[in-house]
């Protein structure tokens, strides 16, 4: 190595973590650059791994480097290759190895976890699904011959998706939601009549208001499940989808600010020196709220890992931070968009809601109208970016209030609104 | 490499024809032709839009292949890249319709078809030595040029009209 070259080190090879190094690549064409991933797969689009389990895809078509963005040139990944310690003044990581390497810039992307909670009895049990890698993927996979209903904990999009792949499978499937209503983190319970209709429609059986109390099981593994208003659900197959929690502890936190997860500053800098954070191990900014907030996005992470790779680099680029709800997807044949404020009950926003055959709409503006806060689309969401880029550059919405209330926007306006 | 060219839009030419969304939907249907495509399903989209703002003013408005290209960089599935022309391409294969390309967006220019579940937009028609909407714009109000000969000619327009009927 020629002196004065930078060594990278980047810790999580899946979204933050490959876009960082991609990024230090684009300006340092020789510093070396390694990603350590604690999985045995080569980096893949995580979001894909449902498919798996529908057979829809194989791993090797999630592959992430050759596609898209992610070259891949002159970035060394070394898999099986866990972080056990940080020592940031020494400027090394100790691997579960024993290895240490020495760095002089450090990105921690090391994502999160799934929530699994505690208060579930027998969540150790055989047939006990997390999905969070390909390597949890494959095993709830290879339990689908085994069984004839599912039970799915939780109610947010992963188990959606995982509940339909699994539907596709020709399984029986039961949603078992907390909430009043499924999806109640991207919107209120109201908003949600028209997902909740083609949920049923495509025979995914729901029960809300009710929470599970054991996984029972037995010698092959899961049996059933017992909810806490006492009734017993026969399955062989339980997926737990509550949420998930950084991966933050194995950061020193003598030098390194850890509170849930890493706090960054502007420049998606840890309090030590030459530490950063990206993705969903790091705590972040929402410029709508101006709170502070983790999120687990493939596309937040990509942002935020792209722009430590740009600081790391030595160019100084801040991160403006991301909107706490940002998500697209399509479930059941509904397509919806939810982003920035869409929790509005009781608070004292300015809300227009319109409601037509397949499609639902809701625009969110500051109580004295000026600025659009959040937007839910579903059904018809054309255009959606416009909200996003409207919602985060404060944009005053005076002259567009009508299209953005009527969803006619398009980006003549922004052109001709002056 | 030849620095790429780009689509680009002259406001004051833009007669609101739609020529353009017609050119583009055929060059993007099967047939290639116009009754082919208008009797194919599912039916050819056009990735140009010509918008219309209050009271009477058309806005052509089509994919910037951006430069920071939101679009690529949010994409859960790997399905959007870049071509050797520096076009941002969609590959209907890769792409899961998740609709993440619409949500950042910030041009709106991203579409949807329902039919094949699948993300849709300008490639600036890959293969083609000028794209169809710019070769059909009647008014030359579309362009594709490289950014250098499109700033020169901006000037030279400019320059032009402040020098008056002298030409300086």
């Amino acid at each position: 190595m020629a002196s004065g070259e930078k060594r990278y080190l980047i810790v999580g090879a899946s979204a933050a973590g490959m876009a960082a190094a991609e990024a230090i690549r684009s300006i340092d064409k020789s510093g070396p650059v390694t990603v350590f991933s604690d999985e045995s797969d080569p980096p893949y689009f995580r979001p894909l791994i449902p498919f798996l389990i529908s057979g829809k895809k194989e791993a090797a078509d999630m592959a992430l480097i050759g596609q898209g963005p992610y070259r891949g040139a002159g970035i060394d990944v070394r898999l099986n290759s866990k972080v056990e310690s940080i020592d940031s003044r020494a400027r090394t990581v100790e691997l579960k190895s024993g290895e240490k390497v020495e760095f002089d810039r450090l990105l921690i992307a090391t994502g999160s976890r799934p929530y699994v909670p505690p208060e579930i009895e027998g969540t150790g049990a055989e047939g006990v699904f997390t999905l969070r890698t390909l390597a949890d993927a494959r095993s709830a996979a290879g339990r689908v011959g085994r069984t004839t209903r599912a039970v799915m904990l939780g109610g947010g999009i992963l188990n959606l998706k995982a509940s339909f792949a699994l539907l596709e499978r020709g399984i029986k499937v039961t949603l078992i939601v907390q909430s009043p209503q499924v999806l109640s983190q991207l919107m209120e319970p109201g908003d949600a009549a028209l997902i909740r209709d083609a949920l049923n429609k495509a025979g995914l059986e729901i029960e809300t208001g009710v929470s599970a109390s054991r996984i029972l099981s037995g010698s092959a593994g899961v049996r059933g499940v017992l909810l806490d208003d006492g009734r017993e659900i026969v399955c062989e197959t339980v997926c737990i989808g509550k949420g998930v929690r950084p991966n933050a502890a194995f950061a020193d936190s003598e030098s390194i600010h850890v509170d849930s997860g890493i706090v960054v500053d502007r420049f998606t800098a840890s309090s030590a020196e030459s530490v950063y954070a990206a993705g969903d191990v790091a705590v972040t900014v929402d410029p709508v709220t101006g709170g502070r907030i983790v999120t687990a996005l493939w596309t937040n992470a990509v942002e935020m890992g792209r722009c430590a790779g740009l600081n790391m680099a030595g160019r100084p680029t801040a991160y403006g931070g991301t909107f706490g709800i940002l998500n697209a997807t399509q479930v059941a044949g509904v397509s919806f968009v939810s982003m920035g404020i869409v929790h509005t009950s009781g608070l004292d926003y300015e809300t227009h809601v319109h409601e037509s055959r397949g499609a639902y709409r809701k625009l969110v503006f500051s109580p004295d109208g000026k600025r659009l806060m959040g937007v839910l689309l579903l059904g018809d969401i054309s255009r959606a970016g416009l909200y996003r880029f409207v919602i985060r550059e404060r944009m005053p919405v005076e002259k567009i209030k009508s299209q953005i209330i009527n969803h006619t926007l398009h980006y003549g306006h922004f052109l001709r609104s002056r | 490499m030849t620095e790429p060219r780009e689509i680009f839009v002259r406001l004051d030419r833009c007669q609101g024809c739609h020529t353009c969304e017609l050119a583009c939907a055929v060059a993007h249907s099967k047939s290639k032709s116009l009754y082919g495509a208008m009797a194919e399903q599912p039916r050819p989209r056009h990735r140009v839009y010509v918008e219309a703002v209050h009271p009477n003013t058309p806005v052509p408005v089509l994919c910037r292949h951006c430069e920071d290209a939101p679009c690529m960089h949010a994409c859960i599935a790997g399905a959007i890249g870049r071509n050797e022309e520096g076009a941002v391409i969609t590959r209907a294969d890769k792409c899961i319709g998740c609709w993440t390309c619409v949500m950042v967006c910030p041009y709106g220019v991203v579409g949807r078809q329902l039919e094949e579940h699948k993300a849709y937009r300008c490639d600036r028609c890959e293969g083609r030595e000028t794209p169809a909407c710019v070769a059909a714009c009647p008014t030359k109000a579309l362009v594709y040029r490289t950014v250098r000969d499109f700033s020169s000619d901006v000037r030279k327009t400019a320059s032009t009209a402040m020098a008056g009927p002298q030409g300086g």
